[in-house]
């Protein structure tokens, strides 16, 4: 008992230490890790189970711990102590389609506070695409039934917004887009 | 040592006229008016007449602090200044300009809780005062030389722990435009020139004193560390502007600026801003960026560091290096300010050559922050820039100067967004040479009654917005639909309230703001989407009136509204809720006395009902719905014609505004059809006499 208490403590430890860093971690790199810090018997590497049952466990037990499950069917683990729901959710969009990162972040902000996204965002970090590649899933975008909500507005100084028209009607989010980049600035 | 803590017991009185300087016990005097505007205002209702002008030597004017001031608690550098407002139009009434930086604290240190300053000196004169010390020393050798100058010849004196509040040429000049400024960025706008008229060109504080914290002092450090947590970044936004991996919520409108890779590249080294997670109370001062919020991230690269208040880890004014100024411009390469201070220079320009956030845009804002922090002009939340592109664009200046006058200016150059030309303009406002300038330094509803324009056109305007009585709106209904309209027809110059906005702009969703108002104002309807407004219900009315007690509150306290309330908390855990008791749990620790959340808003609202009164005395009126309360039509346009309440405008609704009103004053107790307050609301919150003052001449409903 007290070795699988061990073993769960160091899962957890390795979890929050890549959350620390704004990472999420998979099973089979927790695995990785265990083995590289040698934290594991050679009886305990193999069984897939163990380490399985070892997570389940883990995440039972402390409420900080949590699964997200990535588009391509893979878990990935993180503490929200250190890497909020949000972020993860972004992380985990970004291993997968640019297309669908960008239009799952346009969508949920559009749903949600409501408010369009300066495509510049998706610049920066936590996103860090090219202007290229943001240009280029835009067009493909375009030309996909699945991305059709997805739309543009351009404010009165030039910089484009995305919105997604499920949510957003076209009056409202120009406005919405002026007033995060003009709007406010102009009225401090 | 005073009774009490907080407070340091004394009023300040100067008499500059016969040179007589008096203390008087400030909590037997003052005590149910706390500070700052409260003594501001007490001042004005006993002692200056109605019909009195703002540059006569009979007006007085009140520098009030309040019993926060120069203690611990976050936020705590706000000097009200109170006197009869020379840019209000037609006519002066009362209203206050509120400066930060260090001057509250240092005056505190000093002794005193307020400076009241009288009559009118034969002679220029600066006021010393150092601890109980006080004299009113020569400033002839000052008169003349810009604000800078003169903080520098003043703590050369005094010493660089003196804080120094002075006016430049437009105060000396009179012109109502005009600001009086501590701390070399700190300005409290409207008031220069009433100093300028009693031949004040200064006043230097020095302290060696301290405030006492009445209550237990671990408490008081738990108190001032709960307070900590919850703020954001400047206007208590508090989410971050991109996603970080703390955060839940973020939102490219922020103020909350700090970013890993975002860095102060004007350091020396330079500094990444880096992840300032909430619970890092070490790093809130990294969070704000102003210059990047409003220039643009070209900003970064010329960012120093933060500046800011007396105990506030907002650092705000952002100071700037921007090495090219110097040989472009032969200004220094050095410059801080926060809003619209910062933008001053950029605002007059309709355009720059590389864009509105591009180098000369930056520049532009260089020029401007050095002209106008030295010449001490006022530039009214704005509208001195807007005013100034419309007359020139619609050919309005030209139709009024004479044209030896127009062409003087190098007009190529303004359209062309060249810097210089602020250089030509500023110092001319400041030293009321020529029409056109002159006629910019008296504030737009004194110059539209110049040139004959009539008032009606700016009301209509939407890009102006003009709000009434010579000054703009200050966060209305682009903020918060109709609490915000509520609070722009209150006062007596731009509204200068933030408790709303600094709500509605914290950047949560929507669906958490409406979780926090109901628990505020007792129902999700009392916050809508930004331009997704919804109509009128009496839990507005609720937000508008806490919304203007907390701004009062604020104010006499010495707390920056700029950055409060904090209703709101960057804290998850907390599920984002701050604390609405915050400033009544300060203020009982601190002074020892003892009041609850309701008790402390019962005093702020004593103390918003005088300035009502005042204004009702002064401009002779108890129907003040339909002659003060006003609100301008372009509230009621919208630029693609769209219906109120639908999404995407920010347009109100007449009838609609109507009911607001109603259900204002009666959350207020006010008379529905006047607006004036009624006798039983006066007597409710002592203030008694003023009623009996009024019903003397026939103002009460």
């Amino acid at each position: 008992m007290e070795r699988q208490e061990e073993v769960r403590a160091n899962i957890l430890n390795i979890i929050r230490d890549r959350s620390e860093s704004g990472r999420l971690i998979s099973a089979e790199e927790i695995l990785t890790e265990l083995k590289r810090r040698g934290l594991l018997t050679s009886e305990e590497i193999k069984p897939k189970t163990h380490l399985e049952t070892a997570l389940k466990q883990a995440l039972q037990e402390n409420r900080d711990v949590k699964e997200i499950l990535a588009p391509n069917g893979v878990c990935y683990y993180y503490s929200v102590r250190r890497l909020s729901e949000t972020y993860a959710g972004i992380l985990v969009l970004k291993s997968e389609n640019p297309l669908w990162l960008i239009a799952e972040v346009v969508r949920e902000n559009s749903k949600r506070y409501p408010r369009p996204v300066p495509v510049a965002g998706f610049m920066e970090s936590p996103f860090d695409l090219t202007l290229e590649a943001i240009l280029e899933c835009l067009r493909v975008m375009g030309e996909d039934k699945e991305y059709q909500d997805i739309a543009q507005t351009i404010t009165s100084v030039g910089k484009t917004f995305l919105y997604s028209s499920r949510h957003l009607d076209p009056d409202y989010a120009s406005m919405l887009a002026e007033w995060l980049d003009v709007g406010q600035a102009d009225n401090p | 040592m005073a009774k009490h803590g907080g407070w340091a017991g004394k009023v300040l009185r100067v008499d500059l006229s016969t040179g007589k300087i008096s203390t008087e016990d400030t909590l037997e005097k003052y005590r149910d008016y706390l500070g700052g505007t409260g003594i501001g205002y007490k001042v004005i209702w006993d002692e200056v007449q109605a019909g009195v002008k703002s540059f006569d030597p009979a007006n007085k004017i009140v520098y009030g602090v309040g019993p926060l001031a120069g203690t611990g608690a976050p936020c705590n550098g706000r000097t009200a200044i109170t006197t009869l407002w020379p840019t209000c139009w037609p006519k002066a009434l009362v209203a206050s300009g509120h400066m930060g930086g260090q001057f509250a604290a240092e005056l505190k240190y000093a002794g005193y809780d307020a400076i009241i300053i009288e009559g009118r000196a034969d002679r220029p004169v600066w006021l010393s005062v150092w601890d109980e010390k006080v004299e009113i020393k020569d400033a002839r050798q000052l008169w003349g030389q810009g604000i800078r100058r003169t903080t520098i010849e003043i703590n050369q004196q005094m010493g660089p722990e003196a804080s120094v509040a002075a006016i430049g040429q437009a105060g000396e000049n009179l012109a109502p435009m005009s600001v009086v400024m501590n701390s070399y960025s700190h300005s409290a706008g409207g008031v220069g020139g009433v100093m300028g008229s009693k031949n004040l060109k200064a006043i230097g504080v020095r302290g060696t004193g301290s405030v006492r914290i009445a209550g237990n002092k671990e408490e008081w450090e738990k108190l001032i560390k709960l307070h900590l947590s919850l703020l954001g970044a400047n206007n208590q936004h508090v989410v971050p502007s991109n996603p970080q991996p703390w955060a839940e919520h973020y939102n490219a409108g922020s103020r909350w600026m700090a970013s890993a890779g975002r860095r102060w590249g004007a350091a020396n080294p330079s500094i990444d801003t880096g992840a300032c997670e909430p619970h890092n109370l070490n790093r809130i001062a990294y969070r704000t960026n102003n210059a990047a919020y409003f220039l643009g991230d070209k900003a970064w690269q010329h960012t120093v560091r933060g500046n800011g208040c007396t105990a506030c880890p907002i650092r705000c004014h952002t100071m700037l290096k921007v090495p090219a100024v110097s040989a472009k411009y032969g200004i220094p390469e050095l410059g801080q300010n926060t809003c619209v201070g910062l933008l001053f220079g950029r605002a007059f320009f309709k355009s720059f050559p590389d864009g509105p956030k591009g180098q000369t845009a930056i520049e532009a804002c260089m020029v401007g922050m050095y002209l106008a922090d030295d010449l001490g002009v006022w530039d009214n939340y704005g509208q001195l820039q807007r005013d100034f592109q419309a007359l020139y664009y619609n050919g309005i200046f030209k139709r009024k100067v004479a044209e030896k006058e127009f062409n003087s200016y190098s007009w190529n150059k303004y359209e062309q967004g060249d810097p210089t030309f602020l250089f030509e303009l500023l110092p001319r406002i400041a030293n009321k040479e020529g029409e056109l300038a002159t006629a910019l330094g008296l504030g737009t509803g004194h110059l539209l009654e110049r040139w004959g324009i009539p008032e009606q056109e700016w009301l209509e305007n939407h890009d102006l917005l003009y709000w009434k009585l010579g000054h703009p709106k200050h966060h209305s209904n682009e903020d918060a639909g109709q609490c915000g309209v509520i609070i722009n027809t209150q006062y007596n110059r731009d509204a200068q309230c933030h408790s709303h906005s600094n709500f509605t702009r914290n950047g949560l969703p929507i669906e958490v703001q409406k979780r926090l108002a109901a628990e505020l104002w007792g129902s999700p309807d009392a916050v809508d989407a930004v331009a997704a407004f919804t109509p009128m219900n009496a839990h507005k009315a609720k937000m508008a009136k806490w919304s203007l007690l907390r701004k009062e509150l604020h104010d006499c306290l010495s707390l920056c509204n700029w950055m409060g309330p904090w209703v709101a908390s960057p804290l998850k855990e907390r599920e984002y809720r701050g604390d609405d008791s915050i400033e009544s749990l300060l203020y009982s620790l601190a002074t020892g006395d003892k009041k609850s959340r309701q008790e402390l808003d019962t005093i702020a609202e004593r103390i918003f009902l005088l300035h009502r009164a005042l204004t009702i005395r002064d401009m002779g009126a108890k129907d003040m719905r339909t002659k003060h309360d006003t609100i301008p039509d372009w509230v009621f346009t919208d630029p693609k014609d769209k219906a109120a309440f639908s999404k995407g405008t920010i347009r109100m609704d007449k009838e609609d505004i109507k009911l607001a009103m109603d259900m204002f004053y009666e959350e207020m107790a006010w008379d529905k059809e006047t607006g004036s307050p009624t006798k039983a609301t006066y007597r409710r919150l002592g203030l008694g006499t003023v009623a009996d003052e009024l019903a003397k001449r026939g103002l009460l409903p």
